[in-house]
């Protein structure tokens, strides 16, 4: 099986011309999310870039974290909202029994758009304090990235005037200022997955953001395992599911990226090959 | 054949294919003479077409045509749910539509509003209280958002409690359908004293506007709350055996076998334990089938590989289910004839 590697999602292809300091993946649950923002974090790290990986409002995988000492950092939605409000009335008293009535907790419960909102502020608060650093955020799945995004719209609307309305738009400055953040839509090859990542792309678009890359996940026809085989030494089922990825792929125009099926057994594994793949042209040059 | 109960509830991490065969299930069911209900939360766009659902209004039920799945396809009705929608019939059998008609409540209920999942579950509870379907097959969201689907019943209870209600009466809000009289006492007068100084602070950090229309929204919500507090009822349904079928989804090709476990975790204390564990997308017959030739070493490996992680999926269901239930990959068909060959791998 030949492959022509110059679709493969690299380093230099995410960073081109750009250095965006916000590198959200998002995309259905399932198609690889979290291995890819790992695996960007540690091919970034590699190269000697000072860089942080988030799991926003998701547990962090730990025995995963470690396996592969990722650089990272953890927040907590509650802790967020209290540095917040402790920041804003200048007491972090009166910001604690605030959170602490029923009723503030159970409108954070009711309202994950709120909570998003919190962390993504806190989030884009620590790279402007510090601007060596990247933040490569692992997001929640389609539906819940778009609250993320549509969260700062919905609440300037809501609040009107006041001093949050003056953080949206700092932290919209910072959204879409062009150069600053990068959305990577990740997809497995299936007809209805690359649909869904179509869709949300554009809805993305509908809410201006606009530097994305999209990425085929789990690709069998650039499978490492499988080259200088030729289809005959295959099973049919195999080269049923290659002939139906290369139909997939034709419909796709070449701003989509690659990423192989790989075979291994341990997902540190796959991380850390994906990382290599990731930096590739660059050690090779 | 599994037999159908009112409510069959399918879980999973995202693109397992848990709406399609969702689908599947209800067109079984179809199939065996049940008026079915679908109920689906933000499907892939090619679905929304083949249930005709695309130009369908949003929250509006759909009896679709023998033309899309053939014969019986006509006993299934699907519904694309809406939290504007549901809001809006909320709003009309309560009596007290216009408290729903806020700037807060309007943009919380947008789409990607953050009100999804509880609107959902309000919604699902009202198609069950109608009594006009067998059983209703309802695709829920996907992963930890699914939990939170789940946990939005105690969310509710939560939002309704008992301080909540202080807070009203301390702002004077009129609820013109309670009779509820008013506390005067010691303790109160302290919650009131608290609110107010609460609401002092907020409103710096939020503007002046923003508190006001904060506090009709919640007299809105409240003066509703029969509709969410029904929709605790949804709950009982889900725990008991002989009311609801649950059908944990998993798939072959998922990146991550621990989430999907951990996922089960969580939902274990909602669920009872007469349920289904799912494997999509199983490529085991073929893999058995296969022997690669012992000298290509990469496609031993890949083979392997392949049936490992199947394997541990299977693993997965060493405990807490009924049966395991395999549905193969199906290569290269239509969506349309995909969901009909699913159905048949029901019986």
């Amino acid at each position: 099986m030949k492959v022509d590697t110059t679709n493969y999602l690299s380093l230099p292809f995410i960073l081109s011309n750009k250095k965006p300091r916000l590198i959200i993946i998002t995309g259905k649950g399932g198609v690889g999310k979290t291995t890819l923002a790992m695996a960007i974090t540690k091919a970034y790290e590699s190269v000697g870039k000072k860089v942080l990986y988030n799991c926003f409002d998701q547990p962090l995988n730990n025995s995963l974290s470690r396996n592969l000492n990722l650089p990272h950092f953890l927040l907590k939605m509650e802790d967020s909202a209290k540095e917040y409000i402790a920041n804003k009335l200048g007491s972090e008293t009166i910001a604690g029994w605030i959170l602490k009535t029923p009723f503030f907790s159970s409108l954070f419960n009711m309202l994950p758009g709120l909570g998003h909102m919190i962390l993504l502020g806190h989030i884009i608060n620590k790279l402007e304090e510090d601007p060596e650093l990247t933040i490569v955020l692992d997001s929640p799945s389609s539906g819940h990235a778009l609250t993320m995004f549509e969260s700062p719209q919905n609440f300037k609307e809501m609040f009107r005037s006041g001093l949050i309305v003056e953080d949206i738009k700092r932290m919209e400055d910072f959204i879409f200022k062009a150069d600053q953040m990068k959305v990577v839509i990740t997809a497995l090859p299936t007809e209805m997955a690359l649909q869904e990542a179509q869709d949300l792309e554009l809805a993305l678009k509908q809410r201006r953001v606009h530097d994305i890359t999209h990425v085929v996940n789990d690709l069998l026809k650039i499978c490492p395992s499988l080259e200088g085989s030729t289809s005959d030494e295959l099973p049919d089922f195999l080269n049923k599911k290659i002939s139906m990825e290369e139909e997939l792929l034709k419909n796709l125009d070449s701003s989509w990226r690659l990423i192989p099926h790989y075979t291994h057994d341990k997902p540190s594994s796959i991380i850390k090959e994906c990382s290599l793949l990731l930096t590739k042209e660059m050690h090779d040059s | 054949m599994i037999p159908s109960k009112k409510i069959e509830i399918f879980c999973g991490t995202g693109g397992v294919g848990k709406t399609t065969l969702a689908t599947s299930r209800a067109l079984k069911l179809a199939q065996t003479g049940k008026k079915v209900l679908l109920i689906t939360i933000d499907p892939a766009k090619r679905l929304k077409q083949i249930l005709g659902l695309e130009n369908a209004n949003e929250g509006e039920v759909i009896q679709l045509s023998n033309d899309v799945f053939g014969p019986h396809s006509d006993n299934i009705f699907a519904l694309l749910m809406s939290p504007k929608a549901t809001l809006k019939r909320m709003a009309s059998l309560s009596g007290a539509g216009e408290s729903l008609d806020n700037p807060i409540i309007n943009i919380l209920t947008r789409p990607y509003g953050g009100m999804n999942e509880i609107m959902a579950i309000i919604e699902v509870q009202y198609q069950i209280s109608t009594n006009n379907f067998d059983s209703i097959v309802l695709d829920t969201p996907p992963g930890k958002h699914f939990i939170d689907f789940l946990e939005s019943t105690q969310k509710i209870y939560q939002f309704f409690d008992k301080s909540f209600v202080d807070i009203f009466k301390y702002l004077g809000k009129k609820f013109t359908n309670e009779n509820e009289k008013e506390k005067t006492g010691l303790l109160s007068l302290l919650v009131q004293t608290g609110v107010k100084k609460l609401l002092k602070y907020l409103e710096k950090v939020t503007g002046e506007s923003f508190v006001e229309e904060f506090i009709d929204a919640i007299s809105g919500l409240y003066r509703n709350r029969k509709a969410f507090t029904d929709a605790l009822a949804f709950q009982e349904h889900l725990k008991k055996p002989e009311e609801s079928n649950w059908f944990l989804v998993t798939s072959v090709d998922q990146q991550k076998v621990s989430e999907a476990s951990g996922l089960q975790l969580d939902a274990q204390k909602f669920m009872h334990k007469d349920s289904y564990l799912v494997v999509n997308k199983s490529l085991m017959p073929y893999l058995n089938a296969w022997q690669p030739n012992e000298s290509s070493t990469s496609l031993v490996k890949l083979r392997n590989s392949m049936k490992e992680r199947e394997n541990a999926i299977k693993g997965m269901a060493t405990e807490g289910y009924k049966e395991v239930l395999f549905f193969p990959e199906i290569l290269g068909t239509e969506p349309k004839s995909h969901v009909n060959e699913l159905a048949q791998s029901w019986s």
